[in-house]
């Protein structure tokens, strides 16, 4: 769809008033989805994203320019309005550029564009439904949405690498609200990632209705969460959400390259745990944040971020790797064609440990078992986070008693990583679901953990004392 | 820009739409230049500039729904996604409530939404905006020793919609914005900053110096924090602050929301639910609002509806969908998908911010909060906060990291003061208001 030809004019266009390097990001993105709401297919919709960015950077300026016009003349008209930051920091030359298409490895299969049969998506939906209203008659509204996309992006850079990708993307999530008529809980689940539909064969919608209605029931139960300082359980798969929020994105290269991160020039200084080691995995088979190509068309890595307590290393985008004198590390990233490319995180987990599961909940006097979090978000400069808990328990005296709604973990990043005094033997990705935001970019990540223990966090609920 | 020609794509969509075996549709077309300059540092660190281009076509088969999103405006392409978007409709189960809305709008209010300052002005000119505004936040203190980067926005556009029962209107529209995050360093303790302003108009937004003043106040007041005790205190939610509670209330009194049982609102109309300060108010009419519109995504046209009087919740906004679902009428909030706010806010009091934390004895004072609510059905907020200790009515010292935790119902119930500060910098905006109680947890 895009030729070697174009692409190369378009670049030897950008740099002609100079830069270091450019590049031009093509995309097309198609994508259906169905929504269930009362029991039955309430809406379809049909997206289409096309078009074309091109990027220049001198120093650490860059220039972008985007055009969802493909005609020759408007890509030319971004060519020059990309190429106009090297006016305001001249320097660099611009060569006449001779791409070569580069293969890649592949994470996932980029399967062909053929639309399996429409009926299949609305009788997942249907399934799941079903599932999760006769789980309990307490169940009062269950809500499904089903996502299957296909992205394909053609990435051309100055240095002649031409490089194509296929990034399926199914979803599948279900949303159980429970009512005993004085209150309301509710659950979510969702699941899929770089693969087909055919994936909830195996992860079946009957298996996410069941969970999410199991959740939904146990916050209709569910106390008030108590508030104030206590020992926390982060559970297995889902827990990894933490090592996200507390440690990853301040390891994103931007901030470090800025210095505006608090894991600036700490490398190989000891910022947790000794018990704490945190990769982030482009290369994970179906994962959401895996990457055959990141969006500058450097190869998905397995990255060591943490090494039993160390400050390994941070995740590269070109811009500022080349700022840093390192290399890319596959971490460059992009919610679409309109927007240029930041560093972000792929998959990032904690690997296992020695405990076990029932060992660390015995050594827990009194504390907050967060099962699952519902979200998170962290200031990069202190390292303040706070984290919604989807599934908690409280731990009294070495055992899970009651379920508590609505509570939230509140923190700092290195303090927490510091406080970690167990990690489990059970370490696994969780349910494929997330989604990343950073400067109003969203994108697709993975997450994962085993269960660890923090010796004190603050939680903020409504029970006081 | 050119409405006309923007008008004309939205025409041609739906008369495609018809074609392709659609008994009504509906498509409103948007094309905007959008200009974004940063500058760290005393360099330009990004100039990105574009012209982007979107469809969102709606189309309706015997009560069955389908939407389509393209930016491809090819002509081959968008008969390929028309046709797409038809086939899908036939999954859609039947509701006799989907369809075009009985009456569109027939007048076109001028409502100031247009400002020909933001597309006429030099690029130059807005680098050199971006760029003062860095410099003049590393002036403002000594201890500003780096910054996430200053910014100008702009956007020159057009937004036009047309439907099968003939309707076709369009309009122009601006916003500029300029917005800065500096990074102050304390001994070890590096805190960010954010703040910004929007407008429809350059006249309309705060001055360069205002908002790197407000911006580095944010970023040095809260050195020293301390956590602080667990306790049940008042507490007084700055406007930005505030404004992210009145966006949980929004998505309370959206229709969608109710209808899907998915609001803690739910049954709650005509009852009184907040104190008697609470008189919420969404304005599609207000003047060069940045939520304001002459009509909404549907061709409804717009209008001022007050939610909550006096504390008592008078109505929910709506769509045409869900006024029909749950027997209303359009409230004009339309979005073309869903439903959406047009500068809903929180009627100002008569006091200053100064005075309500005056009249405070003991108490906290938020800034700034982390983390979402999820929780809209059982409708509780919980987040993670900054801020200031109150004693004897006044900042005592700046505390971090804990948690203020309640039931919507019970904080508006709790509205016990309500400052003058609102300003319309978004679509949903609140003053400063204080809460009588709320649970603070920290040590």
């Amino acid at each position: 769809m895009f030729d070697e030809a174009l692409l190369s004019r378009l670049i030897g266009r950008a740099l002609q008033h100079g830069g270091e390097f450019a590049d031009v990001f093509c995309e097309r993105r198609k994508s259906l989805s169905y929504r269930l709401q009362d029991g039955r297919i309430h809406d379809a919709s049909y997206g289409v994203t096309l078009g074309v960015g091109i990027r220049v950077v001198v120093g650490e300026s860059g220039g972008y320019a985007c055009s969802d016009d493909l005609s020759l003349d408007a890509l030319l008209h971004a060519a020059d309005a990309a190429s106009l930051i090297a006016r305001t920091a001249p320097g660099g030359q611009s060569d006449a550029v001779e791409l070569r298409a580069v293969p890649v490895a592949a994470v996932y299969e980029s399967q062909a564009d053929n639309a399996p049969d429409p009926k299949r998506y609305v009788a997942l939906l249907e399934r799941a439904d079903g599932t999760a209203r006769r789980y309990d008659p307490k169940v009062v509204a269950v809500n499904a949405h089903l996502i299957d996309e296909m992205q394909e992006v053609w990435i051309a850079t100055s240095e002649g690498r031409f490089v194509c990708d296929r990034r399926p993307l199914v979803t599948l999530g279900v949303q159980v609200v429970a009512s005993d008529k004085k209150e309301r809980g509710s659950g979510y689940v969702g699941d899929g990632g770089r693969t087909s539909i055919a994936y909830f064969d195996r992860e079946t919608p009957e298996l996410l209705a069941t969970e999410a209605a199991r959740i939904a029931t146990v916050n209709l139960a569910a106390s008030p969460a108590p508030a104030g300082e206590m020992e926390m359980i982060v559970g297995a798969g889902g827990g990894g959400v933490l090592l996200h929020e507390a440690v990853g994105h301040g390891l994103e290269s931007d901030f470090n390259r800025r210095g505006t991160s608090l894991y600036s020039g700490r490398i190989g200084e000891r910022v947790a745990s000794e018990l704490v080691t945190i990769y982030d995995d482009g290369n994970l088979a179906e994962e959401r944040g895996s990457l055959n190509v990141d969006d500058e068309g450097v190869p998905g890595q397995h990255k060591v971020l943490v090494e039993n307590g160390v400050l390994r290393g941070y995740m590269q985008d070109r811009l500022n790797a080349r700022l840093m004198g390192v290399e890319s590390t596959g971490s460059g990233r992009r919610q679409s064609f309109r927007f240029s490319p930041q560093p972000r995180m792929c998959n990032t987990y904690m690997p296992s440990g020695v405990w076990d599961v029932d060992e660390i909940v015995a050594s827990t006097k009194r504390g907050i078992y967060a099962k699952s979090f519902a979200g998170g978000q962290v200031e990069i400069s202190k390292g303040d986070f706070v984290f919604m808990v989807g599934e908690g328990y409280l731990v009294e005296n070495g055992k899970i008693t009651t379920p508590v709604r609505n509570a939230t973990i509140i923190g700092n990043g290195p303090d927490a990583m510091m406080k970690v005094v167990a990690v489990g033997n059970d370490s696994r990705l969780a349910r494929r679901h997330y989604t990343c935001g950073k400067g109003g970019q969203y994108v697709p990540v993975g997450v994962g953990m085993p269960t660890v223990k923090i010796s004190s966090i603050t939680v903020g609920g409504t029970q006081h004392g | 820009m050119d409405e006309s020609a923007a008008i004309e794509v939205a025409r041609e969509a739906v008369e495609t739409a018809c074609g392709c075996g659609a008994e009504s549709s509906e498509a409103s077309v948007s094309i905007a230049r959008r200009l974004h300059v940063e500058a760290r540092d005393s360099a330009v660190a990004r100039l990105e500039g574009s012209t982007g281009k979107s469809l969102l076509l709606r189309v309706f088969c015997d009560g069955r729904k389908a939407t389509l999103s393209t930016s491809d405006f090819s002509s081959d392409g968008i008969h390929e996604a028309v046709a797409r978007a038809v086939a899908q409709a036939e999954l859609v189960a039947a509701d006799e409530f989907a369809g075009l809305p009985d009456e569109t709008t027939t007048e076109l209010v001028e409502l100031e939404l247009c400002d020909s300052a933001v597309g006429d002005r030099e690029s130059v000119e807005k680098v050199d905006e971006a760029l003062k505004l860095e410099r003049l936040i590393r002036e403002a203190d000594a201890r500003v020793v780096n910054s996430s980067g200053s910014h100008y926005t702009d956007a020159v556009a057009v937004t036009a919609l047309a439907n099968s029962n003939g309707f076709t209107a369009g309009f122009s529209w601006t916003r500029a914005g300029r917005s800065t995050a500096p990074v102050a360093l304390d001994g070890t303790v590096k805190r960010i900053a954010h703040y910004g302003t929007a407008a429809r108009h350059l006249r309309d937004l705060e001055t360069l110096e205002s908002v790197a003043k407000t911006a580095v106040r944010r970023a040095v007041d809260l050195f020293g924090a301390r956590k602080p005790a667990t306790m049940r205190v008042p507490v007084i939610f700055e406007r930005d602050v505030a404004a992210a509670i009145l966006d949980d209330v929004f998505a309370a009194v959206s229709g969608a929301n109710v209808a899907a049982g998915n609001s803690w609102l739910s049954g709650r109309l005509g009852t009184r639910v907040g104190s008697e300060l609470v008189d919420v108010i969404d304005d599609g009419r207000l003047r060069a609002g940045l939520g304001s519109a002459p009509f909404d995504g549907e061709g409804v046209p717009t209008r001022r509806t007050t939610v909550f009087e006096h504390g008592m919740l008078r109505t929910f906004l709506y769509d045409t969908y869900y006024a029909r679902k749950l027997g209303a009428t359009s409230t004009g909030n339309s979005t073309g998908g869903g439903i959406g706010p047009s500068n809903f806010h929180l009627a100002p009091g008569s006091i200053s911010l100064d005075e309500l934390i005056g009249s405070t004895q003991r108490g906290v004072f938020v800034v700034d909060t982390i983390g979402f609510a999820t929780e809209h059905a059982s409708g509780t907020y919980s987040r993670g906060a900054r801020g200031f200790f109150i004693e004897g009515g006044e900042l005592a010292y700046p505390i971090d990291e804990f948690t203020i935790a309640g039931q919507y119902a019970e904080m508006l119930a709790g509205i016990d003061g309500v400052a003058n500060d609102l300003r319309f910098d978004a679509s949903v905006v609140s003053p400063s208001f204080r809460v009588a109680e709320m649970t603070v947890s920290g040590n």
